[in-house]
């Protein structure tokens, strides 16, 4: 690094300090190419890039597991490495009620059956039914639970659709 | 921030105590929190900037040094390089993709030095007044490309 020093005191003081916070290094680790860090400052520059981790000062390949704890004579025993520095709590907002959703899906079970039924001015428009023909969900397969469902409420609202005319017609 | 303050102070004690030639701060140019520097620089001796004096507005978000400082020549002299656009905005890789936390200001303005002093012939970026009328006025979120590694 270019801040490098000129005297013999300044140097011997600067040589354990972390190449990222430039204090003395504390949970120090060293990087295979020799480079010393607190792990706690090289994590959070291994988060900050995790595709490209590379060795600040050299550039090196580096990873969590290319790195070396150091361990003094009266430093803790427990691995560096272990010790995660405490993140940033995430933060997450409600999201906006949609407007779209103007009324509650009409639905009937799960099996993917949709049926639209309406009527027009008379006699014209009279089935303005829509039976979800060639649409893009796949159909369920014969002899399946949903298969027998289907046919059920076809057959259902077949019956509701001539129930509803009948009742027209005599009213 | 905190990290970020304490880190900025051994830089700026750093700096002050051992400039790298043609580099000075004045106390009275760091803004509040440290988080806004005005360097000064001279174009260094034997140089095609012999003499001029440039001024280099360093900017460190809460990020810093994870995070490279948004760095942009300021004032009446913005050199002319092919590298500098005259809003004063340059194109250093180590100011962005290139940017690594053990990089400081001092390396900083020694890269920067280093690069108007390699100059041969000064001229304006060739998309200078395309790229000066359609930038964001924060150079880091310009999408670089380093077309050139010779200057």
């Amino acid at each position: 690094m270019a801040s490098g020093a000129n005297d013999d005191s300044k140097e011997s003081e600067s040589s354990f300090e972390c190449n990222i916070c430039l204090d003395t290094a504390k949970d120090a680790v060293v990087s295979l190419c020799g480079h010393l860090f607190c792990w706690p400052c090289l994590h959070q520059w291994l988060e900050t890039k995790p595709t490209r981790q590379v060795c600040p000062v050299c550039k090196a390949a580096i990873s969590r597991d290319k790195v070396i704890p150091l361990y003094g004579r009266n430093s803790s025993r427990q691995d560096p490495r272990d010790k995660l520095p405490p993140r940033p709590p995430g933060q997450r907002s409600e999201p906006e009620p949609s407007s779209s959703t103007s009324f509650p899906a009409f639905g009937l079970g799960d099996g993917g059956f949709h049926m639209s039924f309406g009527i027009g001015a008379f006699p014209f428009g009279f089935f303005a039914s829509t039976f979800n023909f060639g649409e893009g969900r796949p159909a369920p397969s014969p002899n399946s639970q949903d298969y027998a469902e289907d046919q059920f409420l076809s057959k259902l609202f077949l019956w509701v659709a001539i129930v509803f005319i009948f009742w027209l017609l005599i009213a | 921030m905190a990290s970020m303050q304490k880190r900025l102070q051994k830089e700026l004690i750093a700096i002050q105590k051992e400039p790298p030639p043609g580099v000075s701060v004045n106390p009275a140019n760091i803004g509040p929190n440290l988080t806004q520097w005005i360097v000064d620089m001279e174009g260094a001796s034997g140089t095609l900037y012999e003499g001029e004096h440039f001024q280099l507005s360093f900017k460190f978000s809460p990020k810093y040094p994870f995070d490279s400082p948004e760095v942009t020549f300021i004032g009446s002299n913005i050199p002319i390089h092919p590298h500098v656009y005259s809003n004063g905005h340059i194109c250093l890789s180590i100011l962005s993709e290139d940017w690594s936390p053990a990089l400081s200001v001092i390396s900083v303005c020694l890269s920067i030095i280093s690069m108007l002093s390699s100059c041969k012939e000064k001229k304006r970026p060739p998309d200078n007044s395309l790229y000066v009328k359609t930038c964001s006025k924060n150079p880091k979120k310009t999408k670089w490309w380093y077309h050139d590694d010779n200057v």
